[in-house]
């Protein structure tokens, strides 16, 4: 082969590397502006600040406020955040200071297989058993009467579902942390759990706040499986019996109705928008974060 | 086995809403006489055991054919049949003047009905069953989305809350419920459950709840009985305060089936099922399909626990098709 043909060859390989960077690069910025111009005709119509403070949804006589459903998503995702951040930190702990080596060979596969199970199956598993548990056990030990779709449910199948997700990033974060600096606490007298708390969870904490942006973006977005347990009724919710209608819910309920009630397309379009966007923001202040954490060090 | 069904039936359905349904709409006639090739059909649950059903049959005839039918409710269907992602959607409510310009084209393939469904331990059931319920009382319950108490409504001590379901996603059955009460599915209140097996689930687990079905997810098709959990509310037509025995048509699939078919139960909520194309359709597979449905294919419906529509209409359903 003689050199100009490799060089070549060289050249159109780097060439659809570059291509496919691209693509990835533009991707995001497609499908933004894509939703954008698809949201226009109902934004024409209605501000955007009147249709997401606006809480009646009635779309047949032209009512859109998205309200309820925002509201209900910040609540099932912090919840779940809130439930499953606190179970990562420990298990990834415990698996990577404590735990013998063999555990945690045998914890990958199972937390593997975790995050791999299709979010229906969760869906069905809360269907059975999150949302009797609710109705006939926890609802009323607090003395309230629900149908048990609610708000908790959804947030409790989601904590399950985005656990595999942070903790695996934890459990990576834990380990790359070096051992020298935890080795130097001990041998100035400092105890095991002292060490972890002041030593391992400061250099970790940028990891810990990444982690659980991500965890966030995941949850917020997550449809099927929270759908099938939040009892989807169009209100803010006021408490975590309540039941909720999250974005992600709205959009794959309504898909439907889409081509036959005027402006329903577009206002679906401009909800995923908006999901879109606060996914975003996460993503943005989860970065931010930890830029920050890391300049301070 | 019942949770299995459900289990199979939610999983099924669930996946199918998220998924673009990637159908191959190419069909080949090789030989006059001999049909092959493929159709797709998707949309409402009320439709959906009754179209597999006829699918089976009529691929047993034409082995060269496959029909793959998905339920994901009948705006699912709708939807899918205007974007050419479907041939076939099953509807289970009115056609839209809309949709009708977008081009839906349909044709009625048989009838059945939504049915008001409670936990058959309900706590005040004989009160229930004596009394019936009345539509304007289910239009409260269903429209107006205030709390109250099974007590309150058949004047009893009872202090457990009623926990109103609905669907939460675009059905026909919604459709219809809401405009027995002159409504829109979107002003129905209550908790949203996806899917018809849904609903009976929710209704099964709780012993307050109250829901609607079709038919055909209240009743077992095997026994012929309710489905083990579930009991029906019986409505008070003449609205007298007690459920007369001309009232009282629902002690097995059959007896319910032959009030729909003599319209002693309220059309809505018992309405015409159709089968919608884009355009009148000259798919010689659909055709074929939709012809042998109208002939042939009638006699499964009383097994399959539907009504059949009246002769003329089925006159009026083939002349259609020419």
């Amino acid at each position: 082969m003689s050199l100009l043909s490799r060089k070549f060859r060289d050249k159109t390989a780097l060439f659809w590397m570059v291509i496919s960077l691209v693509i990835l690069l533009l991707m995001p910025i497609l499908l933004a502006v894509g939703l954008y111009l698809k949201s226009l005709p109902i934004l024409h119509e209605q501000s955007f600040f009147d249709l997401i403070t606006e809480s009646e949804w009635k779309p047949m006589q032209g009512k859109f406020g998205f309200l309820p459903f925002i509201t209900s998503s910040l609540w099932v995702t912090f919840l779940s955040v809130l439930i499953a951040a606190p179970v990562c930190i420990l298990t990834a702990i415990y698996l990577t200071q404590y735990a013998r080596k063999k555990v945690l060979a045998f914890m990958h596969p199972v937390i593997d297989i975790l995050a791999g199970l299709p979010s229906v199956i969760y869906g069905v598993w809360g269907v059975l058993i999150v949302v009797p548990f609710i109705s006939k056990t926890v609802a009323p030990f607090f003395g309230l009467q629900t149908s048990g779709y609610t708000i908790l449910a959804g947030a409790i199948v989601l904590s399950i579902m985005v656990i595999p997700f942070i903790l695996n990033i934890l459990i990576e974060v834990f380990r790359t942390i070096p051992e020298e600096l935890t080795e130097a606490s001990l041998s100035v007298g400092a105890t095991k759990w002292e060490t972890i708390k002041y030593v391992l969870l400061k250099k970790a904490y940028p990891g810990i706040i990444s982690a659980t942006g991500l965890g966030v973006a995941r949850a917020f977005g997550e449809t099927i499986a929270v759908l099938m347990v939040v009892g989807n009724v169009v209100q803010v919710p006021t408490s975590v019996f309540d039941s909720g209608y999250p974005l992600p819910a709205l959009i794959a309920n309504n898909y439907g109705e889409m081509l036959s009630i005027p402006r329903y397309d577009s206002a679906l379009m401009l909800a995923a928008l908006i999901l879109f966007g606060i996914v975003l923001l996460f993503n943005f202040l989860s970065r931010m974060a930890i830029i920050r954490s890391e300049k301070n060090q | 086995m019942k949770t299995l069904h459900f289990l199979s039936l939610a999983l099924i359905s669930a996946t199918l809403t998220l998924q673009v349904s990637c159908s191959n709409n190419t069909t080949e006639t090789t030989d006059k006489n001999k049909l092959s090739g493929n159709i797709s059909i998707s949309g409402a649950f009320a439709l959906y055991p009754m179209v597999v059903k006829w699918a089976e049959e009529f691929q047993k005839l034409n082995p060269d054919v496959r029909i793959d039918v998905s339920a994901g409710g009948a705006g699912k269907g709708m939807t899918d049949v205007l974007q050419d992602m479907v041939d076939v959607a099953m509807i289970s409510r009115e056609i839209k003047e809309e949709e009708i310009q977008k081009g839906a084209w349909f044709i009625a393939v048989t009838k059945d009905a939504v049915l008001p469904v409670i936990n058959s331990s309900n706590p005040v059931l004989a009160e229930i069953q004596k009394n019936g319920i009345t539509k304007s009382q289910l239009s409260t319950l269903f429209t107006e989305g205030k709390k109250t108490t099974w007590g309150k409504l058949y004047n009893t001590k009872d202090k457990s809350n009623i926990n109103v379901f609905n669907r939460s996603d675009a059905c026909g059955a919604g459709e219809m419920w809401a405009k027995f009460f002159g409504k829109k599915q979107e002003d129905l209140a209550g908790t949203g459950v996806f899917g018809d097996p849904g609903i009976a689930e929710a209704v099964k687990n709780d012993v307050n709840g109250i829901g609607y079905n079709n038919v055909i997810y209240a009743y077992d098709l095997k026994s012929r009985v309710l489905y083990p959990g579930l009991a029906i509310i019986p409505i008070d037509l003449n609205e007298n305060g007690v459920l007369d025995p001309e009232e009282n048509f629902y002690q097995n699939l059959d007896s319910i089936t032959n009030a729909i078919r003599t319209n002693r139960y309220p059309s809505p909520p018992a309405r015409e099922l159709f089968m919608v194309t884009k355009g009148k359709t000259f798919n010689p597979i659909v055709l074929a399909f939709y012809n042998w449905i109208l002939t042939d294919g009638q006699k499964f419906i009383d097994e399959g626990g539907y009504v059949k529509l009246t002769d003329e209409n089925i006159k009026s359903q083939i002349e259609k098709l020419k």
